[in-house]
């Protein structure tokens, strides 16, 4: 074979595994896409129909008429992700400013610290807070809910930040002191402008992980009126003896909607931080 | 002359004195939290892992006792945490290899000059973003004994021999149904983070290297793997800890079943403590897999120890 048949080969070779990976990842929300509107006669069909015979919205105005309870985990959800990934937000320009800034002794406990911190399984967490919040009244509640998952984000959104202030020349602070500036004028006024991408990075990852808890929301919050999505969804929707899979998926596609929309809008902030802040980090 | 330093001297101290309250006051809210939701809960639980303590503890208020670590006798003899132990590891070695292997072979094709590498990367981060719980929920739904996708797939390649293909309700593809959930929500941030370490290979380096003689393969392991090793390093490091903390997916598409084929120790724990009420005994659990966790990071660190970080 000539060398020009090598490299046609070898193509041929790429696109065929590029194809077969990117179906594996693509075609599962291509299905659950299609089965939320599809009828249940039609999703309990076999062989399946691959595009659905009479599409019909069905399950979605079921899900916004019927069941309320989606949308109280809805709304809880997003009070608890904007919260915490608020509040992270602004302690991890804090501490990943003075980690970055200032070489004191301490840095590397609190590194330390924070990267064990990620290690730790959340279970052996849950054993002891559920005692522990109970005793000060926090469980049960968003605000205990909220610190339990402020700290689980901490670790890595503060090692996040302070790899963006290292990007940061020193000279800068150096000349808005001389200049008469404080120290906390220096880093909100100065300095914070600078670090924007990664303020979004860390924001939309805290979002986006909070978004995503299921074990700290199932263990502290017991109320159903409290309840996150994921937490919600898996105690009311699964575990049933039948499930209505047209409204499973339909809450699927709902479940997903907001996170999507906040992760494309953003991906190239997102995508520059993360690579910045877990390979260099 | 002297005296200048000697000022000099004090100045930088008592701005050192500044600067060290400046930055204690900027660390201090999220040490406290870090250290109250965090360190002390998990040293807290390392303790009642020696206590009788249970559910109605926590309801009357009574302390737990001091039990002759009988809450590790009891899972040791029972085989519950041999079995665990060993279902976790399977599961961890199994997905962070195949997710590394797959994650390579698809930031190596987008690496290289296939079309529309922009667009692909852009969406192929979509399973990524996907919350844990919906996506073992999306993965049921394709697996589902009697509607399921899955089954469909089966019958047709095998030309209608297999014609009740059940993954998770059968103790053999259980935990393979799971790992490839898990495979799917994973591989987008690996290839991510090895892309951007292939960004960073030489181009010279890799052309000396053709003009050396060395094929592709050649270049591959001689250049490119070396190149990006903390890169490398990094990525596995984070799957590693991501799996071995996998407890949404478990419970959600299997609850440890068929039959205990999935049983991990994030299952085992969570029913012993949450379930069964006894948390002194699900702290053991958690106890054990935290070892195991130190041993399986030490271990890795020191295969890895040559790996300059950068």
């Amino acid at each position: 074979m000539g060398a020009k048949g090598k490299r046609i080969l070898s193509a041929v070779f790429r696109y065929l595994v590029l194809a077969v990976i990117l179906i594996f990842l693509m075609f599962p929300l291509y299905w659950v896409l299609m089965t939320s509107f599809k009828t249940n006669m039609e999703a309990y069909r076999f062989p399946p129909t691959m595009v659905p015979e009479a599409p019909t919205v069905d399950s979605y105005i079921s899900l916004f008429t019927v069941d309320n309870f989606f949308f109280i985990y809805y709304k809880n959800n997003f009070i608890v992700s904007g919260v915490t990934a608020l509040v992270t937000l602004v302690l991890a320009v804090m501490s990943g400013y003075a980690l970055s800034r200032f070489k004191i002794g301490w840095n590397k406990w609190i590194v330390a610290a924070l990267l064990s911190a990620q290690m730790f399984p959340i279970v052996s967490r849950m054993i002891s807070l559920y005692g522990l919040l109970g005793k000060i009244h926090l469980i049960n509640t968003r605000t205990g809910l909220i610190f339990a998952l402020i700290a689980a984000m901490l670790p890595f959104a503060v090692t996040l930040m302070s790899s963006f202030f290292d990007g940061i020349p020193r000279e800068l602070e150096e000349a808005a002191i001389v200049d008469g500036a404080g120290r906390i004028q220096t880093l909100f006024c100065i300095i914070m402008p600078l670090v924007k991408p990664g303020m979004v990075a860390v924001g939309i990852y805290s979002f986006l992980m909070t978004w995503d808890d299921y074990l700290h929301a199932v263990t502290l919050i017991q109320n159903d009126n409290l309840r996150t999505l994921s937490a919600g969804v898996a105690l009311r929707y699964l575990g049933e003896l039948s499930y209505d899979w047209s409204k499973v998926n339909t809450i699927s596609v709902v479940g997903i909607l907001p996170i999507m929309i906040l992760f494309f809008a953003f991906q190239k902030h997102m995508v520059k931080g993360l690579v910045a802040g877990a390979v260099k980090g | 002359m002297e005296k200048k330093t000697r000022v000099r001297k004090i100045h930088m101290t008592a701005r050192e004195r500044n600067d060290r309250i400046f930055a204690g006051a900027l660390l201090l809210p999220s040490v406290l939290i870090t250290v109250i939701f965090i360190l002390v809960p998990v040293v807290d639980s390392v303790l009642k892992s020696f206590l009788d303590y249970k559910v109605k503890n926590i309801i009357s208020g009574v302390p737990g006792t001091w039990n002759h670590f009988a809450n590790y006798i009891k899972l040791f003899n029972s085989g519950k945490l041999g079995m665990a132990i060993v279902h976790t590891l399977i599961f961890v070695v199994g997905v962070v290899v195949a997710q590394f292997l797959l994650g390579m072979a698809l930031a190596l094709i987008l690496n290289s000059n296939v079309r529309f590498t922009r667009f692909i990367r852009s969406i192929m981060m979509a399973p990524w973003v996907v919350p844990t719980i919906i996506s073992g929920l999306i993965w049921m739904w394709m697996y589902q004994p009697q509607y399921g996708f899955l089954k469909f797939l089966i019958q047709q390649v095998t030309g209608g021999m297999v014609t009740d293909f059940a993954m998770l309700n059968n103790p053999a593809t259980a935990m393979l149904g799971i790992a490839i959930a898990a495979l799917w929500k994973q591989i987008p941030l690996t290839t991510l983070l090895l892309l951007s370490g292939l960004a960073n290979v030489s181009e010279d380096l890799l052309e000396a290297a053709t003009i050396d003689g060395a094929n592709s393969v050649g270049r591959f392991f001689h250049i490119t793997i070396p190149s990006i090793m903390s890169v490398i390093k990094i990525t596995v490091s984070m799957s590693i800890i991501e799996n071995f903390k996998q407890f949404p997916l478990f419970w959600t598409m299997t609850g440890g079943g068929p039959d205990n084929a999935t049983t991990t120790l994030a299952i085992l724990s969570y029913r012993e403590a949450f379930v069964s009420n006894n948390l002194g005994s699900g702290a053991a659990v958690t106890t054990i897999w935290m070892l195991l966790m130190i041993v399986v990071v030490f271990v890795y660190n020191r295969i890895f120890k040559n790996v300059e970080m950068d």
